[in-house]
């Protein structure tokens, strides 16, 4: 784990610690992702509706305090404003609003909506004739939904070649509807897709890079809870859990073990 | 009120670049025309009405006025949700325009009718919710709303009814005032076959094609007296009743699912919703009633 990286998941579990909310789990499976994201793709955070800017929409919107944490870092906000996670009048809702958030682009939290947003976003630049691209994170559990599908299925038939969507394959949906091989299905649908290391920042980036003549996936293979011992261990548990005073000692302990 | 549609939207766009049509795979034909002339612009995108939603939302938050367009029952409570979150929620504005208007598909049965779209659209925020009755109020109120920013309903049905009304967003048409106690309220196609049901009848007669916002104003001019809103369709009545201290009651669809065919009189027929049967009704139940008891 590249420092950055924990110092951003530091971030996420002294928030949950303090707000008592957040999906530790789902948010540490894509921390690399977001930072490759935001370290890769066209934006200006000083300029959030910067028009040249590339889009990035994360369609499973519970990782949102992985989110924050990230556009924090990246100067947005301060970081210390995302301390009020979840609490009445806060800005930084559990799921975040677009209408809030500088650099959040769509309101999300309802699963299988962010991607055909994003489609939507993609085909409007394709009518313009502008070059600017669309990137959005889905989460596996997420793609249990008909409507992620109905998605990948119009953005191929559109040739969005603007538009790169990233599989958080971290496994959730085990617990309930399983989707096997998930690269295979995406290129059952005629997508063009790359199978990563999620946890990878340099292999990450080189991927969100690359163009392609269609709609590009990168199922990005993750753990939940990377890398701490014990939320992998026992991630159903942790799942919409704070960590106190002792948990959070022992996670935050973990995570400076796994860091290189 | 289809040709309409595609009428209004051939001259809209040749000077508003910013018009996109998502279709679910109805009505392609009929807009062949603007399909060959802006075939950037035209989308006959598929049978996926919750996508057709999210995408249309996504467009417009790049700027272009989307209109969405396929069967009622399937862009409205099947993607109720996209509705919701993807237009009002983030506020991304855009058109969708509904076919198959309460039993305009009677022949097709359950699946195709669709009596609950008004009403359960116009519990959104931001949406405004319109009932059509005829082509002209298509052409005006196409015009009037389609590029404010904000999502808008209309309910399209194929079969208008021709009375040339003053039309204007948001304004019920007072039809007849009679300075009677009793009050009929109405929208939509509806009309014509109330219009006949009141003529000659001690009855004051008011007119939507707006559902949300109501015109509480119109409304309030006949606080005093007996209102009756004969509608086939959900939605208009709950709209009227949100006025305070009025005495309002609803002659329309029964609470059992209606699993028929035929044609559309055949099923206004059967629900007492066909000229005569609404008359008499008037004649025998609402106008008898003991005013203020």
């Amino acid at each position: 784990m590249i420092p950055v990286c924990k110092e951003i998941r530091e971030d996420i579990l002294k928030i949950s610690k303090k707000s008592g909310h957040g999906h530790i789990p789902t948010c540490f499976s894509v921390v690399e992702i977001l930072y490759a994201i935001y370290n890769t793709i066209k934006h200006d955070p000083r300029n959030p509706s910067w028009n040249e800017r590339d889009i990035f929409i994360l369609s499973k919107g519970h990782a949102s305090l992985a989110h924050y944490c990230v556009l924090a870092h990246f100067g947005y906000f301060d970081i210390e404003k995302v301390y009020s996670f979840g609490a009445f009048l806060s800005d930084f809702g559990c799921h975040a609003d677009r209408l809030k958030i500088p650099g959040i682009e769509a309101s999300t939290g309802s699963l299988g909506h962010g991607i055909g947003l994003a489609v939507g976003m993609a085909l409007g630049l394709k009518i313009k004739k502008n070059n600017r691209r669309v990137f959005t994170l889905i989460g596996d559990g997420e793609s249990n939904e008909g409507s992620v599908w109905e998605s990948v299925m119009v953005a191929v038939n559109l040739k969005l070649d603007n538009l790169t969507i990233i599989y958080d394959n971290n496994m959730s949906h085990s617990r309930g509807l399983q989707i096997h091989n998930p690269a295979e299905h995406f290129k059952g649908f005629c997508c063009d897709v790359v199978e990563i290391n999620g946890h990878d920042v340099n292999v990450i980036e080189k991927e969100l890079v690359k163009k392609s003549d269609t709609v590009r996936v990168i199922v990005a293979n993750t753990k939940k809870g990377y890398d701490c011992k014990t939320l992998i261990e026992s991630q159903y548990a942790w799942h919409r859990k704070s960590p106190n005073d002792q948990e959070f000692e022992k996670l935050m302990e973990e995570l400076c073990e796994e860091t290189i | 009120m289809r040709k309409q549609f595609k009428e209004t939207i051939m001259d809209l766009s040749t000077y508003d670049d910013k018009i996109v049509l998502i279709f679910g795979d109805v009505s392609v034909y009929l807009f062949d025309e603007f399909k060959r002339k802006y075939s950037d612009r035209f989308y006959n995108m598929g049978i996926c009405e919750n996508t057709l939603i999210s995408v249309g939302a996504g467009l417009s938050s790049q700027g272009f006025h989307p209109f969405i367009h396929t069967i009622t029952p399937f862009i409205t409570e099947r993607s109720f949700e996209q509705i919701k979150l993807d237009m009002c929620y983030n506020q991304f504005g855009g058109n969708i325009l509904s076919c198959g208007a309460s039993f305009d598909y009677a022949w097709d049965g359950a699946t195709h009718h669709c009596y609950t779209d008004l009403a359960i659209l116009r519990l959104l925020p931001n949406i405004e919710v319109i009932q059509p009755g005829s082509r002209k109020e298509v052409d005006i109120l196409l015009r009037s709303q389609y590029n404010n920013g904000k999502p808008t309903y209309f309910r399209l049905s194929d079969y208008p009814h021709d009375i040339d009304l003053p039309v204007e967003f948001g304004k019920g048409v007072v039809i007849k005032d009679e300075q009677s106690n009793f009050t009929v309220m109405t929208a939509g196609p509806m009309l014509g076959n109330v219009m006949e049901a009141c003529k000659g009848l001690d009855v004051n007669l008011v007119y939507f094609h707006t559902i949300k916002p109501i015109d509480k104003e119109t409304i309030l001019k006949f606080k005093d007296t007996k209102i009756l809103v004969i509608h086939d369709a959900f939605g208009l009545y709950e709209a009227i009743c949100e006025v305070s201290n009025l005495s309002v009651s609803y002659y329309g669809l029964p609470d059992e699912f209606l699993s028929l065919y035929g044609t559309l009189e055949d099923i206004r027929k059967k629900i007492k919703l066909d000229a005569k049967s609404i008359r008499e009704f008037l004649k025998r139940d609402f106008l008898k009633q003991i005013l203020y008891e």
